[in-house]
């Protein structure tokens, strides 16, 4: 512990080493927002004209201070495909000033290009980082017209789809479990509908997306390979708007508006699918159900100049039936309520109480008995941060994050079973400390510490197990503490600008996982259980190296990225063969335990101007992982792992009315394990296995194109259709590939590849007054 | 529960499309496959030795002839087996009691390969019972639930084997007492490839394994459930042969019921 402290110590003196020499200064502080919605703008800049080099960048919340010398000064404030305001201030004492920026389109007088703003990709120190624009979502075709961030964020180097047609993805060379995925700060435990392949994201609610590759700042932390931070849209503070949507699959409405002018506002986003109702118009399957719906609701509410509250929620479910004898159906909840308090000028706190819950169940009738499998997580999650804008050059952010988790785990029950399933409970504690510093010209620092706890809590048993044997067993009273864990993390960043058009940047990162995800199938199943810490499971931890070059030319039209990075997985967590997750009376007898290894290059290059817009992404990589137990004990390449990937992402503005979209992907197919040979086991035919994942699925790839066409505008009400084909050559790609018996000629086996969608056509109808 | 996931994906799904094709897998060196059981039944009890083959090549057995098999039990009763057909390789006197264990010993191209499995004590199968179940379609069919009482000790595995208008179906239908210790059992079998409706004949056939045995079938039906919702990462089940050898050893007893669906 006295280690940690003097980190700490020393860390702050490095912090605060600069301030001591400051003359009389002002602080310029306010916020950034949108001049017709009143939507705070995350990441809107602010410059000092007169001074080169000087400007800080609105927080999460749209807050934005700099500390400056007396004196007279231009202000200027940038946001992407937002009119550029100037403004001259004359700072003689602390100045609160609000900013309000109007969509570039609509303003017909001249708009200053700032390179400032426009070539922040190179100055700021963010490396594997990248934001999703949801205008360009709303463009991109997709499968079954259900415009999805997750599948957005998949056409991203470095970022891998779980399948077909699946939002679930993997970073890096991480597991699915290893994204933490963030919705206004409460994690989602399962981002996925209808067996992964719709999000529970509606994009119609969402404000910001940004995905972090591995290297985030210390404010984040719990997962090991990405941060998937979604923040939804606070609701127009300025008039009362309707938007909505009618699809083959789903429909939905979002009604937003002002509680109070400039005040207060809220939204109200829902989603329901209606593939139930052609089942029912069929006579075989008009007795199953087959649904989920979304809903999103977000209130704010500005008490005074220094103080805002917001209330948001999200409630998603699915629900699939045969009759009345089987059913199941899963779901997320998450509540957050925040505080934004402006302490003094340069400090900034967020306070945020969150709640988090995710339960699945399944429910098989009978006349005699019922049947049931639930398994269920119900966190609570205080979150403590504050934003220091300390001078010109530095911006520190500190905090800290308790959260108390309750995991039940799945477990077969029923009318007459002997189960004696217990939740377990636990605490996951951090602080940490960050620091964005502006060293000069050219060097831009990005350096904290993340201190991280687990502690078991009392009110189960805990069984030991050495290679699946129980050898021991704890049994811990209520409110007693068990075993605990603790992990520093730290972080660190670099960017530096070689000449105007170009910067190198790199980072280190070290990130611990306390709550794995164990899954024994080859896709995301809602049976996918989650499982903390124990006395057999330590934290996962990866250590990550990244390196990367960026440029920018013709006028920052085209933005380039290429990037390295090697990351080091510890403590990773694995079923033996033939686990039994459903009724082994513990779990933690069935796992195994190894590490991992993962590296690659991507690039990445962008037209971000102009009629034509898209991008197209690069990544070559390769993913591994060692398992005591597993291919006798060698590396083997994960599932994950694939060679090359590409997507090419274009978008083309063709007349005022019309735009068109397309996307192109490839990549090397799944690392797989198929038969080497065949034997035979009571007359039937049993596969024989040589190595994990030594076969190739075979290579996918794809093209998608898409039309929207904008109808002239009726007094209020704008309305546009959207059409989209997936998959427009046809590919069979293969989703799954079986080896069996031939029916048809019992002295053979043969292979069968299922392919799951060809040419799926979708049209959508949006409207907006 | 991943079978009816996978039924429920197919009917979202509807569009999905199904072909052979070919594969280049490798060939592996063929490698030795013992099955060898003993039973409650009347013997005679068999063992069969035999090799892996290729993939490409046709179902037939690869046998190991003029190999040295034995069985013996923990009472001292010993028996070297003799060669009825190639590969396949059958008991004289052994008899199956249940509570006794059972070593088997395979000599084979310069290998000796042991096992051992205990012949749990039977569990006495009542009666079966049908129930209906609304099954795809909005057809009635039926659900078989076999009528024993676990015994208060844990630790029992159980195998079933369905029989529907005599036509067996070969899946591994396999359950074990860990949520259910002592109870009588209510869990019903079902295989989506025998489906039961009414008047059919069904027979069921209990067999009560010792624990590797059950790990055994448990991963055989675990690869098995591959299905659009994706299954488990395939391996080679675990068994109690030594000297890596595939296959299972198994002591088991067995008991059958027949029945007709009102």
């Amino acid at each position: 512990m006295l280690k940690i402290k003097l980190l700490f110590t020393a860390l702050f003196f490095l912090l605060h080493a600069g301030i001591a020499l400051a003359q009389q200064k002002y602080t310029l502080s306010g916020t950034i927002s949108d001049a017709e919605n009143g939507e705070t703008m995350i990441g809107a800049t602010i410059s000092v004209k007169d001074l080169s080099g000087v400007g800080s960048a609105c927080n999460e919340y749209g807050y934005y201070a700099i500390t400056l010398e007396e004196g007279k000064y231009t202000i200027v404030v940038n946001y992407i495909s937002y009119s550029t305001q100037e403004q001259v201030i004359e700072l003689n004492k602390n100045i609160v000033m609000d900013f309000k920026l109007s969509p570039d389109t609509k303003i017909s007088v001249e708009v200053i290009v700032s390179a400032e703003q426009e070539d922040d990709n190179l100055r700021n120190t963010e490396i594997g980082v990248e934001k999703i624009d949801i205008k360009e979502v709303e463009k991109l075709p997709v499968i079954f017209g259900e415009k999805d961030i997750l599948k957005t964020i998949q056409l991203l180097p470095g970022v891998k789809s779980a399948g077909e047609g699946n939002s679930g993805f993997f970073v890096r060379g991480g597991s699915a479990d290893q994204n933490l995925i963030i919705l206004d700060e409460a994690p989602v435990y399962n981002a996925s509908h209808l067996l992964g392949f719709f999000s529970t994201f509606n994009s119609d609610a969402l404000k910001d997306v940004t995905i972090i590759k591995g290297n985030p700042p210390a404010q984040y932390g719990g997962r090991l390979s990405s941060v998937l931070d979604v923040k939804m849209k606070e609701g127009n503070n300025q008039k009362y708007n309707v938007t909505g949507g009618i699809g083959l699959i789903s429909s939905r409405l979002s009604i937003e508006g002002p509680i109070q002018k400039d005040k207060s506002s809220f939204i109200v986003s829902g989603r329901r699918t209606y593939a139930d109702i052609f089942l029912k118009a069929t006579e075989d399957f008009k007795d199953n159900k087959l649904y989920f719906y979304d809903l999103n609701a977000k209130a704010n509410y500005r008490i005074n100049e220094k103080n805002r509250i917001f209330i948001s929620g999200y409630f998603g479910k699915d629900v699939l039936g045969l009759g009345d004898d089987f059913k199941t159906d899963w779901g997320n909840a998450t509540a957050t309520l925040r505080w934004n308090n402006i302490v003094s000028p340069k400090l900034f706190s967020n306070t945020s109480l969150l709640f988090s819950n995710y339960d699945f169940n399944i429910k098989i009738s009978g006349n005699v008995n019922d049947f049931n499998i639930n398994s269920n997580i119900k966190d609570w999650n205080l979150k403590q941060e504050f934003s220091h804008f300390i001078n010109e050059s530095n911006t520190l952010k500190y905090g800290f994050n308790i959260i108390h988790h309750q995991i039940t785990p799945t477990r077969f029950e029923g009318t007459i079973s002997s189960s004696d399933k217990k939740s377990r409970y636990s605490l996951e504690n951090s602080a940490f400390v960050n620091n964005t510093m502006r060293l000069n010209k050219r060097l831009n620092l990005d350096y904290g510490l993340r201190f991280s706890m687990y502690n078991i809590l009392g009110g189960n048993t805990y069984n030991i197990f050495e290679n699946s044997i129980k050898t021991d067993s704890i049994l811990l009273a209520n409110g007693a503490f068990g075993k605990s864990f603790y992990n520093i993390e730290p972080r660190f960043q670099f960017s530096y600008l070689i000449n105007k058009s170009s910067s190198i940047k790199g980072g280190y990162a070290r990130n611990t996982q306390h709550l794995h995800l164990l899954s024994n199938s080859t896709s995301s199943t809602p049976s996918d259980q989650w499982i903390g810490n124990s006395y057999n499971i330590k934290p996962e931890i990866a250590d990550q190296v990244s390196l990367g070059y960026f440029k920018n030319f013709k006028e920052n039209n085209y933005q380039l990225s290429v990037e390295t990075y090697y990351k080091n997985l510890q403590n990773q967590v694995d079923y033996i063969n033939g686990a039994d997750i459903i009724t082994s009376p513990d779990l933690e007898s069935e796992l195994l335990y190894g590490k991992g290894r993962a590296y690659g290059l991507e690039l990445l290059l962008k037209k971000t101007k102009g009629k034509l817009t898209g991008w197209l992404g690069y990544t070559l990589s390769r993913t591994e992982r060692k398992i005591d137990g597993i291919n006798y004990n060698n590396w083997y390449v994960a599932r994950q792992d694939r060679t090359h990937d590409l997507s090419l992402v274009a978008m083309y503005q063709l007349t005022k009315r019309w735009s068109l979209s397309g996307i192109f992907v490839y990549n090397t197919g799944n690392a797989v394990t198929f038969p080497s040979g065949k034997y035979n086991i009571e007359g039937n035919t049993v596969f024989y296995y040589t190595e994990r994942n030594g076969y190739r699925m075979p290579a996918y790839h794809r093209m998608d194109l898409g039309a929207t066409y904008s109808r002239p505008h009726k007094k209020k009400y704008e309305s546009s259709w959207n059409f989209s084909l997936y998959n427009v050559y046809g590919r069979e790609n293969a989703y799954t590939i079986t080896f069996e018996d031939d029916p048809n000629d019992p002295s053979r086996t043969r292979v069968i590849q299922t392919a799951l969608f060809r040419w799926v056509p979708s049209v959508t109808y949006n409207f907006k007054f | 529960m991943k079978k009816i996931l996978a039924i429920l994906a197919s009917v979202i799904l509807l569009t999905a499309c199904e072909k052979e094709i070919n594969i280049d897998l490798n060939n592996a060196d063929p490698k030795i496959v013992i099955e060898g059981a003993v039973s409650n039944a009347a013997g005679p009890y068999y063992v069969r030795v035999s090799k892996t083959v290729n993939f490409s090549a046709g179902n037939e057995v690869s046998p190991i002839t003029g190999a040295i098999v034995s069985i013996s039990d923990n009472l001292g009763n010993t028996e070297t087996l003799i060669e009825a057909s190639p590969g396949l390789y059958a008991t004289n006197s052994t008899t199956g009691v249940p509570g006794r264990t059972y070593n088997l010993s395979v000599s084979a191209e310069g290998e000796v390969y042991i096992a051992s499995s205990t012949m749990p004590l039977q569990v006495a199968l009542d009666s079966l019972i049908f129930l209906p179940f609304l099954g795809p379609g909005g057809v009635n069919v039926y659900v078989t639930i076999p009528m024993f009482t676990d015994p208060q000790d844990f630790g029992n595995n159980y195998r079933f084997i369905l029989t529907v208008n005599n036509v067996t179906d070969d899946s591994y239908i396999i359950a074990n007492d860990n949520s259910t210790n002592g109870a009588a059992n209510r869990r019903p079998i079902f295989s989506p490839y025998a489906l039961i409706e009414s008047a059919d004949s069904v027979q069921v056939e209990m067999r009560c394994l010792d624990r590797a045995s059950y790990d055994y079938f448990y991963t055989l039906s675990q690869i098995a459930g591959n299905g659009p919702g994706g299954g488990t990462t395939p391996s080679n089940p675990p068994n109690n042969i030594s000297g890596n050898a595939l296959g299972i050893f198994s002591a088991y007893t067995t008991q059958t019921k027949k029945q007709q669906v009102p």
